[in-house]
């Protein structure tokens, strides 16, 4: 039987994951490809379109991160018309944002990793599930449930609907909150603050122990990239702020804004794959980069909330700058909840909250740019709008995309180091395990390590020399 | 209910991935659903792969590929009850907008046409059976019941699971969105057609009456209305009403020109080529089904162009 794995907003995988490796003539490999076999092609679909649509249309390339395409092609659309918004609107924006990274990164850590800090690596596949979750630690499990609800609650109110909303227009918010929306929105926040108190300390402990239990997980993983996320006063930020990136050794490049992305970014198509490549154009090449959690973790001087900010000094006495090993992506996620949490309860007090919250805009015949970090990393729309505010032509550089190269290349590190190993098994559960590293999206995250269905194709000069297929049932 | 628990099967086909996440935001009701619901095979939840026996079957996202026409099969044959799930399932959703292209244009825009695109060539790599375009669910299987909504409300995704259990008949609401809105309509002297973007609408008049159009009154609503009553034209991401999609001669741009025109001072066909111009906006969700590009003056891909050619 087949499987489908999503592996990132805008394509996914048909059938079986597929890793193409490349063989030189001394039999090392030389090219390393995570294939993605399908392809909406979204950028050709928006032109066209009303540009007045595009924050709720474009939510529809990823229902896992809806908000963030919401979002971000509001800011666009703002930016093409060069409109202040107002201190409500920015607001009610940034916590309308802090309900979806709840929502996601609670789902992540709770339903998806969940099973693997409750049963370990090595659980019983019938049970290593939510559904199995919830008779070994009900505790744990409602509470996370919870807490994603609170976010989505949360995404919801302000947002007029959860998944895709739809309040987020060219020069602010569409709606005025009501008394009885603010007052349910001080409960949610105060809830959520208080769940995420509750959660931290055993979720943290719950990681260590799996990572104690598992020594491999940490010696494994570190292969060295550039990292890009934003920041705001150095401070990590993930609705606005200015792109900052790292090199592998850990030095802070110049940062810069939204708007220059063209200069900065380069996208490569490579032949296997319909994923592209995307590469930082700095210090007079192309570097190799990651985005993520992890990834502005790295970059970050620190966070702007009391509990976050006492886990990223742990987190930094703890590991280098820049960490580079891909497991703790998991705690890196769990100080981005704890922060995201303690932000909405900011946001909710803050008396501009309640102002008029938006302004006209008229973007006609004008540019937009800009940027987001989506929960998976940096999320850039770019939109030509002709002067009837029609899009003529549309961009997107997706946050998974950017990993692609990370990917690769740590699956080729991966294979050269196994290419020895006579057993199949042992090479594909390797091969996964790096790919489920990167937390590609949602699908492939929901999958056991080593339960995952894949192909590998190993050819030299054109042809297969060994094929290794893990079915589904096997 | 009592005895054995309902099996329960889900598959995602070509989609964002968004109805899943809506199954899953039962959130702390999904704890209680479980109490009565055997889930054996669903993407996000569990990690089942292949078909088992199930009595019902919940089809997310339409028909792009060989392997989502395989897995529509297989749920089919595996599943006593099959519920296309979402307006993708239902009308093929939005990337059906592909429709208004060729594969090789979506595929030289993507990697050649891009700003921040350097090289200069499209992948190798096959589409393993690419459809020549999106396909409802049910033009390939038998489908029993429809939920469309992009995606549905927690409230009809929960009744229709409870009735379901049940062993009821679900009761399939023909409400438009306009039901759940609270602007009034009034008949007003509003001579052109505004952009959505042009002007602040006033808050409690209905949309059409202030010149913006708005897709509510031709939209199931399976929603309770969340745009209209958040300040945003409805753009029908649930699909078409019956009544839409069973006339010949009626169609989404003649039905809200007629309401339109009525309430203001526009004459009907300029509202009609107007949204003629924008016909990728206003029928986004739901022109790859049958029901709507078999209609007689549905000229989408026309319409489509000649925007292009800045006509």
């Amino acid at each position: 039987m087949s499987k489908t794995i999503k592996i990132d907003p805008v394509t996914r995988i048909e059938g079986h994951a597929r890793i193409l490796l490349e063989c030189d003539d001394s039999g090392a490999i030389s090219e390393a490809n995570f294939c993605v076999n399908e392809l909406r092609g979204f950028e050709r679909i928006l032109v066209g379109m009303e540009a007045s649509t595009m924050p709720q249309v474009t939510a529809r390339i990823c229902g896992v991160c809806p908000t963030a395409h919401h979002l971000v092609a509001a800011k666009a659309l703002d930016n093409a018309a060069g409109v202040e918004l107002p201190p409500a609107a920015k607001l009610l924006r940034e916590f309308m944002y802090m309900g979806h990274f709840i929502h996601s990164h609670s789902l992540s850590l709770f339903v998806l990793a969940g099973p693997d800090l409750v049963f370990g690596l090595n659980g019983n596949m019938a049970t290593q599930n939510i559904v199995g979750m919830v008779d070994a630690d009900p505790e744990l499990t409602k509470k996370g449930l919870r807490l994603r609800s609170l976010g989505q609650k949360i995404n919801e109110t302000i947002g007029g609907r959860g998944i895709h909303p739809v309040t987020a227009v060219a020069g602010g918010i569409s709606f005025k909150l009501s008394d009885g929306q603010f007052q349910r929105l001080q409960e949610l926040t105060a809830e959520s603050v208080q769940l995420v108190h509750e959660l931290a300390q055993k979720t943290k402990t719950m990681l260590f122990d799996l990572l104690d239990a598992n020594p491999v997980l940490l010696d494994r993983l570190n292969s060295e990239s550039w990292y890009l996320g934003t920041v705001k006063g150095g401070k990590l930020n993930v609705y606005d702020g200015m792109l900052r990136p790292m090199d592998a050794a850990g030095a802070s490049r110049q940062e810069f804004a939204p708007e220059a992305y063209k200069e900065m970014m380069s996208e490569r198509a490579v032949q296997n794959s319909y994923a592209k490549e995307v590469y930082l154009n700095m210090a007079g090449g192309e570097q190799m980069y990651r985005v993520g959690p992890l990834a502005r973790i790295n970059v970050a001087d620190g966070m702007e909330t009391p509990l976050a900010q006492k886990e990223f000094e742990l987190f930094k006495k703890q590991f280098s700058t820049p960490c580079h090993n891909a497991v703790l992506q998991l705690y890196a996620k769990l100080i981005e909840l704890v922060y995201c949490c303690e932000k909405a309860h900011e946001l909710v007090n803050d008396p501009a909250l309640r102002g008029e919250a938006r302004v006209a805009a008229d973007y006609k015949g004008k540019t937009g740019i800009a940027h987001i970090e989506a929960p998976r990393g940096t999320l850039i729309h770019e939109y030509d709008i002709d002067d009837r505010g029609i899009v003529r032509a549309a961009n997107m550089i997706i946050a998974t995309q950017q990993n692609t190269a990370a990917i690769n290349n740590s699956l080729k590190e991966g294979a050269n180091n196994l290419l020895k190993e006579t057993s199949d098994e042992a090479m594909l559960n390797s091969l996964e395990f790096v790919v489920r590293c990167y937390d590609p999206c949602l699908a492939c995250s929901t999958h056991a390590i080593g339960k995952m269905a894949l192909d590998v194709d190993i050819s030299k000069g054109g042809r297969i020399i060994r094929r290794i297929r893990r079915n589904t049932n096997a | 209910m009592s005895g054995e628990k309902v099996r329960l099967n889900t598959e995602w086909l070509c989609d964002c991935g968004g109805c899943h996440v809506a199954i899953v935001d039962l959130h702390e009701k999904i704890l209680n659903v479980l109490e009565d619901i055997h889930i054996q095979k669903c993407p996000v939840l569990t990690d089942v792969k292949d078909y088992p026996e199930a009595d019902i079957g919940i089809l997310t996202g339409s028909i792009r590929t060989e392997h989502d026409r395989h897995a529509a099969i297989e749920m089919r044959n595996t599943c006593k009850t099959i519920i296309a799930f979402g307006t993708c399932a239902v009308y093929g959703g939005l990337h059906g907008a592909g429709l208004a292209h060729t594969k090789e244009e979506i595929m030289d825009y993507v990697y050649k046409t891009t700003p921040t695109t350097r090289t200069d060539f499209v992948p190798s790599a096959e589409i393993t059976g690419l459809e020549h375009q999106v396909i409802p669910v049910d033009e390939v299987i038998d489908v029993d019941l429809y939920l469309p909504g992009c995606p549905p409300h927690a409230h009809y995704i929960f009744e229709s699971l409870k009735t379901l259990l049940e062993q009821k008949e679900p009761k399939a609401g023909q409400e438009t969105v306009c039901a759940g809105c609270k602007r009034l309509m009034k008949k007003s002297e509003v001579d052109a057609i505004k952009n959505s973007q042009e002007g602040m609408p006033d808050d409690d008049i209905c949309f059409l009456s202030q010149g913006y159009i708005c897709l509510g009154s031709v939209t199931l609503d399976r929603c309770l209305a969340p745009c209209p009553n958040h300040g945003i034209m409805c753009t029908g991401c649930a699909g078409p009403t019956m009544q839409v999609l069973s006339e010949p001669n009626h169609d989404i741009r003649t039905e809200v020109s007629d309401r339109m025109a009525r309430l203001t001072a526009i004459d009907k066909d300029t509202i009609i080529g107007q949204m003629e111009k924008s016909a990728k906006t206003h029928y986004a969700y739901a022109m790859a089904t049958k029901m709507i590009g078999n209609k007689p003056t549905f000229l989408i891909q026309k319409w489509i162009a000649d925007v292009e050619a800045g006509k």
